[in-house]
């Protein structure tokens, strides 16, 4: 890639990346890529807990059940992170 | 882009914390969900149960516990 050895050939000083600009991109991104990960996975979970039988459509309890698994799982995510970190 | 400001030590350092963070996300990640598995065994109520909140914490902790029991029994293997 000739754009890592060459100056950018257009619109000049602006797209030059300082460190300042690098950094706040990979923080965006891994971010990005750690909400959706955690995503995915409280979404597999509370499949798994709250939709056991599945109907035509999502019943109240369900979608009941549904928020109560999410709080949990977050709540559970910080349990263990304190078990792991802040013991004895 | 300036290629050096990818050797820069602030960038590096930078991306060393990166590292480790995305090593102890992992970790909570892979936990948070085995122990989830064993201890939250009926819907989730609105609420923890203590034991549900203590088997939480314990099966993290033991996890660790674990891991180090089996890097020693490895080692007296050599």
């Amino acid at each position: 890639m000739d754009s890592f050895s060459s100056p950018p050939p257009h619109s000049g000083a602006s797209s030059q990346f300082s460190t300042n600009d690098i950094m706040d991109q990979v923080k965006t991104q891994l971010e990005q890529a750690y909400a959706e990960q955690f995503l995915e996975t409280v979404r597999d979970k509370c499949f798994d807990k709250c939709i056991t039988k599945p109907g035509s459509s999502l019943s109240g309890s369900e979608g009941s059940c549904i928020s109560r698994c999410v709080d949990r799982y977050i709540e559970a995510t910080g349990i263990i992170s304190k078990a792991l970190f802040s013991q004895r | 882009m300036d290629p050096s400001s990818l050797q820069s030590p602030e960038l590096q350092n930078f991306l060393n914390q990166q590292k480790e963070r995305a090593m102890i996300n992992e970790m909570v990640g892979k936990l948070t969900s085995a122990c989830w598995d064993k201890c939250i065994t009926s819907t989730p109520g609105s609420k923890f149960s203590s034991s549900e909140s203590n088997c939480l914490s314990n099966c993290a902790q033991r996890y660790m516990e674990m891991s180090l029991m089996i890097v020693k029994r490895f080692q007296s293997m050599q």
